[in-house]
């Protein structure tokens, strides 16, 4: 890549650290090049806690943010000063000059700047309140700094900007001012750093790339698959899923409805599905749990539907605002009985969108509800993902009975088939039986509690899901990094993925025979591809945020072999320096070796 | 501060601050050691400096320490980091950004920067100075190939500069006059003999005072060269660029109202300590007492002040030695009648 740059901003909630990285992504997608961003803030109001906006600018996609920063931005010190060390040797840390107040030894950013780091010590205050009157916009000033610094166009910041401000002209025309002051201070000062921004990537042809969140994916996916119906109670960090559903299922002409609680979601999305319409809601971890009696109806009256989770902290009300994958278990087996259902999960945001699309065809085509599991990272974080022109999914893949001038009492509506999938009809379908029953059923729907019958349809509901691991147009598993025989295998899924890609990478790099594994489908378990990939590898890593190792335990389950696991309950991504530790530790490698 | 180590800190991250931190490691290896400067660059010599115009562009390849050497050393560097006043009763410095550090031992090694006569000072924007990488990069971005440089005054640095651009194939004229050949101090008689070796070397040297002084410093006209000298007499002078090297005055603003007693520069025993006992100066900004002499001498070039801020440093963790004034630091020249200056003598 000749562009590869990461700029972290940390400041106090209220210093506008949020919004700056907002800004700055938007500026860079803007001005083409490919963009992962994703931000730590505190539940607590304005004015308290730690704020960090971090952003990977590209000329390729990333999948993850890189362990060390170029750049470092503090909009308060003592945030900051944590921080530091996170930017690289010669990389450059950005920080105010002054001081308001008398400030104790130490308390001072300068005070911690690595002799290999590059200070820029900047008037922020002073810039803001010289070209705005207050010191409300420091956190523009840092953009226009930032711009000014490293030559890049104003003009993508100036159209972030006023697209951030949207109707605010007041706003947006004091923010253009600091912009402009932070941008004329940035190009006066003489760059010490080796950080070069190269040319943004040329823009391709047919696809449009925009930069967008994990969710937003997930609903311009529902959206270009059709989606008739979303049923849903607000849940961090599953909300913003269901908010701008609200305002894009209007405008076409579909609905959307917020129900009193999780239980009445799933019931309607189940009873939605059965009607023959695409269907889904969406929740995280506790509204799973109480949505698990319904998704068995949902499983043996074979409906199809889709139930978007984004995961956090838990049990219980757990941790809210922190990231996790440890509802991983529960997706796969929650609920009572035998109850198998599809169960997938991106590990960018661009899989979120396919995802979330090909949720809606499978769960049509296998007849069975389907889960699509993100967590607060993947749910959260920014990437520009390039869409093509015309949307990827099947508008229908149900396989419908041909009922005209047949006669309804004997219906098969789950008829025993070669492929397990019976033709299904929808309400109202002519010569069609519409039946949805919670009880074992026989072929015609008739409750049935013989056990040759419950053995066989037991084997229907699972043996029909094993379609799902050939879908059309869908990556189960993928590999990546040395072909063949490698020292360690890196086997990931969800949002760590990417770090364990990055680690892998980076591994390589030191001389270590590597590659990785993302699993995207988890459920069917893509066994065969994924016991091939182990078969070459020395050892198995796999690393995931949870404390139970809970992907490990499902694959060992399917592939009896041993593995290595790394499963950290950090309430943040998984860094990619633990996950490269734990490729050395395995691969033999001491710190010397590495080193040298 | 209730700790038991001491807190040594140093002023400036030049030739004599950097010698002393190595000493005071050295020599105290519990002890805390912090250097301030306002450089944003680690510690690089300055006469390498000519360097940037043999094309070497990158300021990596001109520091001396590499950044692990401060780390392994616990020597904390704090950069762009501006001293603005020092309480040698409460032992304490106060940085700009209002900071306020404590210290058991203070150096203050915070050199000089380059000395522009009051007549000049209104010119300033027009001239080009030398002093920091990002001014040498700026003039070797001014001066074309082949370009004109003029220097002003003339001291050891701008000399050495000069040796540097002729090599490199630009032009060099020297406006000649009090400061040329600074700290050297050349007798009339002898001046003659010294510019001729000048203008052997391929300098255009022009005497100021011949033509009137240096009346104004201005923009070249449109198709000209940058920038047009014009003197007493009417005549004029036309560069891309104009450089001032009129030797280089002490750099210790912030340690007026210390309580140490100053001169021109920070004056100090022979043992390199101010007027309070725990404050010592070395390099550039301090005049040291010479016997011999009977007055406060300052003793410039960088082995002069290397040597300082090792004794500095020295005398701060126990010795008790005294400054031993250099023999010759006069100006020579060779047999084939090549100017020699003992500051000079870095390769
Ligand atoms: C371009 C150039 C070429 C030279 N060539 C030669 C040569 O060829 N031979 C030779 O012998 N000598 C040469 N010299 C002179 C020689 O470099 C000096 O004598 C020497 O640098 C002085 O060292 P010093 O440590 O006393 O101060 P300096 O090297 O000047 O360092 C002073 C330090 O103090 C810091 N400082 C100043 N004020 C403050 C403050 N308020 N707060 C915090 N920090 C502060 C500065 O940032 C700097 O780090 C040259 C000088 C220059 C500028």
């Amino acid at each position: 890549m000749s562009t590869d740059i990461q700029i972290a901003i940390v400041g106090s909630a209220g210093d506008g650290t949020i919004a700056a990285g907002d800004i700055l992504r938007r500026a860079m997608a803007e001005m083409g090049y490919r963009v992962i961003s994703f931000d730590l803030y505190p539940a607590e109001i304005r004015g308290f806690g730690k704020c960090i906006a971090r952003l990977r600018v590209t000329d390729e996609q990333a999948y993850s943010l890189k362990p060390r920063s170029d750049v470092l931005v503090s909009l308060d010190d003592s945030h900051a000063i944590p921080h530091v060390s996170e930017a690289r040797e010669w990389g450059a840390v950005i920080y105010e000059s002054g001081s308001v107040t008398p400030l104790a030894e130490g308390a001072h950013i300068s005070a911690h700047i690595d002799p290999g780091q590059i200070p820029y010590h900047v008037p922020i205050r002073e810039l803001s309140e010289k070209s705005t009157g207050s010191a409300r916009s420091r956190n523009i000033v840092v953009l226009g700094y930032i711009a000014g610094l490293f030559r890049l166009s104003i003009d993508g910041f100036l159209r972030a900007l006023n697209s951030k401000f949207k109707g605010k002209a007041d706003i947006a025309q004091k923010n253009e001012a600091a912009l402009r002051a932070g941008y004329e201070e940035g190009a006066r000062w003489f760059r010490l750093d080796d950080i070069d921004f190269g040319p943004p990537p040329a823009k391709g042809a047919g696809a449009t790339v925009e930069m967008i969140s994990g969710n937003a994916a997930v609903v311009r996916g529902a959206l270009d698959a059709g989606i008739d119906n979303f049923f849903g109670y607000p849940i961090t960090p599953a909300t913003s899923i269901m908010e701008r559903l609200a305002s894009e299922m209007p405008k076409r002409g579909t609905r959307l409805v917020q129900t009193e609680d999780e239980i009445a979601a799933i019931s309607a999305t189940v009873g939605a599905g059965f009607a023959g319409a695409r269907t889904a809601t969406a929740t995280s971890g506790p509204g799973l749990a109480l949505m698990s009696e319904m998704l068995g109806l949902g499983i043996i009256a074979e409906v199809p539907c889709v139930v978007f989770v984004s995961q956090r902290g838990g049990p219980s009300t757990g941790l809210p605002t922190k990231t996790e994958q440890s509802d991983l278990n529960i997706a796969v087996y929650g609920g009572h009985g035998d109850a198998p259902r599809i169960v997938i999960a991106p590990t960018n945001v661009e899989g979120c969108y396919r995802c979330a699309g090909k949720a809606f065809e499978m769960a049509e085509a296998y007849q069975t509800p389907v889960i699509l599991l993100l967590d607060l990272y993947l749910s959260n974080r920014y990437e520009t993902v390039p869409f093509p022109a015309k949307p990827p999914f099947e508008a229908d893949m149900n396989s419908y009975a041909d009922t005209r001038g047949g006669n309804a009492a004997g219906f098969k509506r789950y008829a025993l088939t070669a492929d397990n999938v019976s033709p299904r009809t929808v309400p109202g379908q002519k010569g069609g039986m519409h039946i949805a029953t919670g009880l074992e059923h026989n072929e015609l729907g008739r409750p049935n509690d013989q056990p040759d019958n419950h053995a066989a349809m037991s084997r229907k509901r699972h043996e029909k899901l094993q379609l799902a691991l050939k879908h059309p147009d869908f990556t189960h598993t993928k590999r990546f990094g040395d072909e063949g025989k490698v020292e360690v295998g890196v086997i990931a899924w969800g949002s760590t993925f990417g770090e364990a890609l990055e680690a892998m990478i980076l591994a390589r790099a030191e001389g270590i025979r590597c590659a990785a594994m993302k699993v995207v489908m988890i459920a069917p378990f893509p066994t065969e591809a994924v016991a091939a990939f182990m078969a070459d590898c020395g050892d198995v890593l796999i690393p995931e945020v949870n404390y139970q190792g809970q992907f490990a335990g499902i694959l060992q389950a399917h592939i009896p072999r041993p593995v290595t696991r790394l499963a950290r309950v950090p309430c943040e991504p998984m860094e990619v320096g633990d996950i490269l530790a734990e490729i050395r530790r395995l691969a033999g490698r001491t710190t010397e070796q590495q080193a040298a | 501060m209730s700790s038991n180590v001491r807190h040594h800190i140093v002023i400036g991250s030049g030739v004599a601050g950097n010698q002393a931190a190595e000493t005071l490691r050295e020599r105290d290896p519990d002890s805390r050691i912090t250097m301030i400067t306002i450089s944003r660059l680690p510690f690089f010599n300055r006469y390498d400096l000519p360097r940037v115009f043999r094309g070497e562009r990158d300021w990596r390849r001109f520091i001396i320490y590499p950044a692990d050497y401060y780390r392994r050393n616990r020597i904390a560097l704090r950069r762009a980091t501006r001293v603005v006043g020092v309480d040698s009763t409460a032992q304490t410095l106060t940085l700009e950004h209002k900071e306020t550090i404590h210290f058991d031992s203070l150096l203050v090694a915070s050199g000089a920067g380059a000395y522009l006569p009051e007549d000049m000072s209104e010119f300033r924007p027009l001239l080009h100075g030398f002093g920091a990488f990002r001014d040498a990069i700026e003039v070797a971005d001014a001066l074309p190939k082949k370009g004109h440089a003029i220097l002003l005054g003339g001291d050891t640095i701008g000399l050495d500069l000069a040796r540097t651009l002729l090599d490199t194939g630009h032009r060099v004229t020297l406006v000649a006059g009090p400061y040329t050949f600074w700290p050297h101090e050349v007798t009339p008689e002898e001046r003659p003999k010294y510019v001729a070796a000048l203008q052997k070397m391929g300098i255009v040297v022009v005497e100021a005072q011949e033509r009137g002084g240096i009346a104004g410093v201005e923009k070249g006209a449109k198709g000209l060269a940058a920038r047009r000298i014009t003197f007493g007499n009417g005549s004029d002078l036309s560069g891309d660029v104009v450089m001032p090297f009129f030797g280089v005055a002490p750099s210790l603003d912030f340690m007026l109202g210390s309580g140490v007693d100053i001169e021109r520069g920070l004056l100090v025993s022979p043992n390199l300590r101010t007027t309070n006992e725990n404050i010592y100066a070395a390099g550039d900004v301090c005049q040291i007492w010479t016997d011999s002499e009977h007055r406060y001498c300052f003793y410039h070039g960088w082995k002069n002040v290397r040597a300082m801020g090792e004794l500095a440093a020295r005398n701060i963790t126990g010795a008790n030695e005294p400054w031993v004034p250099p023999q010759d630091e006069t100006l020579r020249l060779s047999k084939d009648g090549k100017i020699q200056s003992p500051f000079w003598e870095y390769q």
